[in-house]
């Protein structure tokens, strides 16, 4: 984490179960940055671009990103973070989804998504993964927005 | 369609009839021809004897003249010079007279009068001679006469016999030629009737053959026209089965996939619930070592026993709706792989299986026997995993009782390879046959762990092979499984 600005995780997920098994886990790695959950889509990207808070706004952010949500695919939201030109082109965005299928982990890998990361359906599997992916946040280093461009 | 062989064959048989009426006009024209001919060369040649016939009668008439002309010339004291005359002609009347009796012979009343006049110029002749040698006293007298001159009276009546004689003759030619006429005419009749019966024969057959081209035709446009409809139907009917089939697959894929979101939520808090439960657990048996009468013994009963027993039902449920989703999404995933077709060698194939297998194959004391397998151009991932199905499947449901023999053999049939999997094991009962190719579907004891996917999946990849799989067994007589794949199977061709 940098040193003068906390990360704030933004997480996109339609599923308030699965939001909260996710911040459990991420809170028993020991990782207590602030979580901000979304539910769709476009309140999640009103917030990433808009909100004074938001990270196109203000300091630096890490993306958890749900493809399946209620309003848009996530492959859209993530097409339009990873596009040229946009503030949070160097955001790392963890994508987190059911969906194992190979070609959309590779559109999702082709679009600039930094860690594709299935659900696994097996508890202490899907635990244990987003443990590790708490201690993978705990020594990421994430660019400054005003580093970007 | 019988219809139209039933007016193909009444097609048929008209045409000939009309064609055997044309050759017999034919034919009858020509033995009319043959036979009129023969009948008016016949015509002629009569017409032509009764012309020689009129021809000696006339000589003969002539000769007869001249020798009455010189026996006169004899009487009137002509010299030997009319008596040689005289005999001259009468030399030529009778030659003419004996030709004449010749070529008359076939009409009796002409032989008759033919032998009135010999006899005539007999007596004609003995009056002639006897008159020129009388004296020349009773010459004068004979030449006055003449008119009682019984030479002359013979003379006469020679005379009218033969012209009564050319007269028939000429009453036979005319009906002769009467007669040739008419056979020329029946002849020219018979002609004309022929020609007209061939000309509508030939229409009738023109026509008949016309209208048959027609129907023809017609019948060959609408066939072709059917023929495309009918491949229009086919690809549209493959495009729809294509469109469904995808459709199947796609809402397979979607479901299985929003299926586990529940899942995972499912099962993510039932592990938290445990978690809670043991901290819970925890508790109480602190709760109970220090103050046993704190602790009720519904409380007990309910963090003890119902809880885990809850969560265990929970969990294990929940594993087997993973197991199932998972299958569910391999089968649609696999009909949605693209195949590769190339040259697959089956032998290095199965081998390879039953290295993969032979820590269990010593386990269970069986054995596999791999015979000589055909050539296969297919898709070889899918191949292997139907043989390592039913591979596995064999060994799977052996029978205890006896040591497990799996064969795998093969051979051609036709453009086709079938392999067949054949094993002695418990068999399947012919009731399930078709059951056990069944998504979930199992049969006999429930004894071997499983879902009931692996022959789902082995149907599904042989149909996707443009194969068939079928099973051959009894309870406890072992099982064959037989899958028959074309030998080259086409790339593109689902």
């Amino acid at each position: 984490m940098t040193n003068h600005q906390p990360v704030n995780i933004v997480m996109i997920e339609d599923d308030e179960g699965h939001a909260r098994l996710i911040e459990k886990n991420i809170r028993r790695a020991g990782i207590s940055n602030r979580i901000h959950h979304f539910t769709d889509g476009t309140t999640a990207l009103d917030y990433l671009y808009q909100s004074p808070e938001g990270p196109a706004q203000n300091g630096p952010a890490l993306i958890l990103l749900d493809l399946n949500l209620p309003d848009m695919s996530g492959i859209d939201i993530l097409a339009r973070i990873k596009a040229e030109g946009s503030p949070l082109k160097r955001t790392p965005v963890v994508v987190l989804t059911t969906t194992d299928d190979k070609v959309e982990i590779q559109r999702c890998y082709d679009l600039g998504c930094n860690v594709y990361i299935t659900k696994p359906v097996n508890y202490e599997s899907f635990a244990d993964a987003i443990r590790q992916l708490g201690l993978f946040l705990s020594v990421i280093q994430v660019p400054d927005i005003g580093d970007a461009d | 369609m019988p219809q139209t062989e039933q007016t193909q064959s009444r097609f048929t048989r008209r045409v000939m009839a009309l064609v055997a009426i044309g050759f017999l006009a034919l034919i009858a024209a020509g033995v009319a021809t043959a036979w009129l001919q023969a009948r008016s060369q016949q015509m002629g040649n009569w017409v032509e004897h009764t012309l020689g016939v009129q021809a000696r009668l006339a000589d003969f008439a002539s000769a007869n003249e001249r020798v009455e002309t010189a026996r006169r010339g004899v009487l009137l004291g002509g010299g030997t010079d009319f008596r040689k005359r005289m005999d001259l002609a009468a030399g030529e009347a009778r030659a003419a007279l004996d030709d004449i009796a010749r070529v008359t012979a076939d009409n009796p009343r002409q032989a008759r009068r033919a032998r009135a006049l010999r006899d005539l110029l007999v007596r004609q002749r003995e009056l002639q001679l006897r008159s020129i040698s009388t004296t020349d006293a009773r010459r004068s007298a004979a030449q006055g006469a003449f008119e009682d001159d019984p030479a002359v009276i013979v003379t006469r009546q020679v005379r009218d016999l033969s012209r009564s004689m050319i007269a028939e003759e000429r009453k036979l030619l005319a009906v002769r030629q009467v007669e040739q006429a008419n056979a020329l005419a029946t002849f020219y009749a018979i002609l004309a009737l022929t020609g007209v019966l061939l000309v509508i024969v030939a229409a009738i057959t023109l026509t008949v053959m016309l209208r048959y081209t027609r129907d023809l035709t017609a019948s060959r446009i609408e066939l072709r026209r059917l023929n495309q409809g009918l491949e229009a139907m086919v690809d549209a009917r493959t495009a729809e089965l294509q469109r469904a089939n995808q459709e199947i697959q796609r809402f397979a894929y979607i479901v299985s996939h929003d299926l586990r979101s529940p899942l995972v939520n499912v099962m993510g808090f039932t592990a938290e619930l445990d978690a809670a439960r043991k901290t819970v657990s925890a508790h109480l048996d602190a709760v109970e070592a220090s103050s046993p009468e704190l602790v009720a013994e519904a409380v007990r009963l309910a963090v003890r026993e119902d809880l885990p027993e809850a969560i265990g039902f929970i969990r294990t449920s929940t594993q087997k709706m993973d197991r199932l989703i998972n299958a569910i999404l391999r089968l649609s995933r696999e009909g949605r792989r693209n195949l590769m077709v190339e040259s697959v060698d089956l032998d290095a194939l199965v081998q390879s299986i039953v290295d993969s297998l032979q820590h269990r194959v010593s386990d269970v004391g069986a054995e596999i026997l791999a015979e000589a397998l055909p050539a296969l151009t297919s898709d070889r991932l899918a191949v292997e995993q139907i043989l390592s199905n039913l591979i596995e499947n064999a060994l799977k449901y052996l029978n205890p009782g006896r040591p497990g023999v799996i064969t795998v053999r093969g051979h051609n049939e036709g453009d086709r390879v079938v392999l067949e999997v054949a094993d002695n094991g418990r068999g399947v009962d012919p009731r399930d046959h078709e059951r056990i190719f069944d998504l979930f579907r199992r049969s006999g004891a429930q004894d071997q762990p499983g879902e009931g996917i692996g022959l789902a999946h082995v149907r599904a990849l042989a149909y996707r092979l443009g194969g068939l799989i079928e099973i051959r067994s009894e309870l406890d007589r072992g099982a064959t499984f037989r899958l028959s794949l074309p030998r080259v199977l086409k790339p593109g061709g689902e």
